[in-house]
């Protein structure tokens, strides 16, 4: 950033402000966005790292006849081994790998649906908005947790943790939807709307164009804390039994065996670390969407001011 | 004022919403691939059985009567019975047996989010960018990020094992035997004069309660301090200063009131995420309220189960959300303009 040195201070923070993109000075100044954003960028090196290292099926495997099991953290075992005499290290770190996989999953499709569903109702109006809309109120009329848990059992159990991004991505959709028909239709009252319409463009090239770059910026704050909200939300699933298969290296899958079988019996570490990791991971996108609430929101920037 | 019409108008989407939430859950039920007959039948009935069985539910009639029936009997409350969990059992008793459970733990753990948020929230704010601030934001925020199915065993661990002050799981002692009158168990154990068990009741309530409590209390502080930071700039508070009145009166009288408006519609939201939460707490404390139940019915094909207990957590969220709005246009008129 450049900045005159003969200026007064007044004077500089003011060229900063115009010169630089708003948003992400704001946000690289913000400690604890920068902290959430730390977070993530060690989660997907960790998680990039355990899929191009680590065999997965080695991992999954239960035959480790050298192995033995439930022992405590040690040099060789830096996590401990759980009951089925599996290192718990490799099996954190890959959990990494999956939650970053069926998180993003989660989040892209819900996203996308939502961004579908308001765009096409706040530009369409009338009947069309009110059944889209309507239908959504009531998929937010359930707790979303127990709307999830009703929804997985719709899928066959065969699709393992892909049942829990399906029924996630159900449960997620209306709130993107609600934040996107909220701000395209402050765009669409926009003037240069309306030059473009005159101009021919067609319905489709409008939307995708001109209304949706202008809607990007709460899009991508709901998404960060839906993010974190969908890696917790999944290895809940997974917890209470609907999701990853007994053995997957899922951080929740990890808990419930290591809850139930292992923490009353002395074996903390089963479940310690896959809990860590999970809480670390999820705390990562909850201080990054608070920090971009805070830049994008231009009073509470007046107010840190 | 408070508009008669827009309380009037909310109640009116009342019908259209539970109608709404209705069919969803029928349509879950009917996309399921479990078949509810060979649930009741078992598995290994004759084939004639299980078509006996299946024609005796009304599951070979048109989807439309099964649609229609269904409706009419949610409308007069009639959730069939139980395939399962207690045979042959009204699914209408089941849920009246377990559902004080969970609302008292809800109840218990917003109550325990707010006293520990809103004074939070307000320090926060009149702190604003302290050492203070940035402390309960990031404590804030990892209350939120913990998940209650890792935080509850460790506090089990600790509390239960390690320290042997509370008890691992459970509502209320072995060897307490309390009639139940409300379903509320401080409340029964009260009304049965029993202050050993009311204890026993109590410190079973404790764990369960601060890791539901922790989550409300997170968004609650934040709500507020922002709340709170938007009231202070506000011109009547300018004007109250302006008249001579002192800092602290002013944040007092004024600026608290309306501070909390906004934190109302928070509790509402937030109620959505105690019952989701009251899931988990549940399991992990082996509490016997309607959040283990759903999970058990699911887990035995217990169709009518299922069913009665999604839409019972439906309809106490929107009863909830539907109060926080007409208080919320009691407290702020403005808003059915």
């Amino acid at each position: 950033m450049s900045t005159k040195t003969h200026s007064s201070d007044v004077e500089r923070s003011i060229v900063d402000r115009i010169r630089a993109s708003p948003f992400l000075t704001e946000l690289l100044s913000n400690r604890i966005a920068v902290a959430g954003l730390s977070l993530i960028v060690g989660l997907f090196a960790v998680a990039i790292y355990a899929r191009l290292v680590y065999d997965l099926d080695a991992i999954v495997a239960t035959s480790f006849s050298s192995n033995p099991t439930e022992a405590a953290p040690s040099a060789q075992f830096w996590f401990g081994t759980d009951g089925q005499a599996r290192d718990i290290f490799p099996r954190v770190l890959y959990g990494a790998w999956y939650a970053l996989k069926f998180g993003t999953a989660t989040v892209l499709a819900s996203t996308v649906l939502g961004i579908t569903a308001g765009i096409v109702a706040a530009y369409y109006g009338d009947l069309t908005d009110n059944v889209i809309m309507r239908t959504m109120d009531v998929l937010l009329s359930f707790p979303s947790l127990l709307l999830a848990l009703a929804l997985v059992t719709i899928f066959p159990e065969s699709l393992g943790l892909w049942r829990a991004v399906a029924a996630l991505t159900l449960v997620y959709t209306p709130r993107f939807a609600r934040v996107v028909r909220g701000a395209a239709l402050k765009v669409l009252e926009d003037e240069y709307i309306e030059a473009t319409r005159a101009l021919g463009a067609t319905d489709p090239r409008l939307l995708i164009r001109h209304v949706l770059p202008n809607c990007l910026a709460p899009i991508t704050v709901q998404s960060t804390l839906n993010y974190g909200l969908a890696i917790i939300d999944i290895a809940a699933l997974s917890f209470l039994g609907f999701g990853a298969n007994p053995g997957d290296p899922s951080w929740g899958m990890m808990l419930a065996n290591g809850v139930e079988k292992g923490l009353f019996s002395g074996a903390w570490w089963w479940s310690f670390f896959p809990g860590l990791f999970l809480a670390l991971t999820v705390l990562g996108f909850n201080l990054l969407g608070d920090g971009m609430r805070d830049a994008l929101d231009p009073r509470m920037r007046d107010a840190v001011d | 004022m408070v508009s008669k019409r827009f309380i009037a108008k909310r109640l009116l989407l009342l019908g259209p919403v539970l109608f709404g939430v209705a069919t969803v859950v029928f349509a879950i039920l009917h996309l399921s691939p479990g078949d509810p007959a060979i649930a009741i039948a078992g598995e290994r009935a004759s084939q004639e059985f299980v078509e006996q069985v299946r024609s005796d539910l009304g599951l070979t009639d048109p989807l439309w009567e099964q649609y229609v029936r269904f409706l009419g009997n949610t409308a007069t409350l009639d959730f069939g019975e139980s395939y399962q969990i207690r045979r042959g059992a009204a699914v209408g008793d089941i849920l009246a047996d377990r559902l004080p459970i969970t609302i008292e733990l809800a109840v218990l753990g917003q109550i325990a989010g707010l006293l520990f948020g809103l004074p939070l929230g307000i320090l926060s704010a009149v702190k604003k960018d302290t050492l203070t601030d940035h402390f309960s934001r990031v404590g804030a925020l990892t209350g939120i990020s913990v998940p209650i199915y890792w935080s509850g065993p460790l506090l089990i661990l600790l509390f239960a094992q390690v320290l042997g002050i509370l008890p691992t799981s459970g509502r209320i002692g072995s060897t307490y035997f309390i009639d139940s009158k409300t379903g509320f168990i401080l409340i029964d154990t009260l009304l049965a004069g029993n202050l050993a068990a009311f204890q026993s009741a109590a410190l079973h309530l404790v764990m369960p309660v601060i890791v539901l409590g922790v989550y409300s209390m997170a968004f609650i502080s934040r709500m507020m301090r922002s709340s709170m930071l938007e009231v202070v700039r506000q011109d009547y508070m300018r004007t109250a200063r302006a008249k001579g009145q002192g800092a602290k009166t002013t944040v007092m009288k004024h600026g608290l009131r309306n501070a909390f408006i906004p934190v109302i519609t928070i509790i509402g939201i937030q109620f959505g995420s105690m019952l989701g939460g009251s899931v988990l707490t549940e399991t992990v404390f082996e509490i016997n309220g309607i959040g283990t139940l759903l999970v058990e019915a699911i887990n035995k094909s217990d169709y009518p189960v299922v069913q009665a207990t999604v839409l019972v957590f439906a309809f106490m969220y929107t009863i909830v959300n539907l109060f926080v709005d007409i208080t919320y246009s009691v407290l702020d008129p403005r808003i059915d303009q």
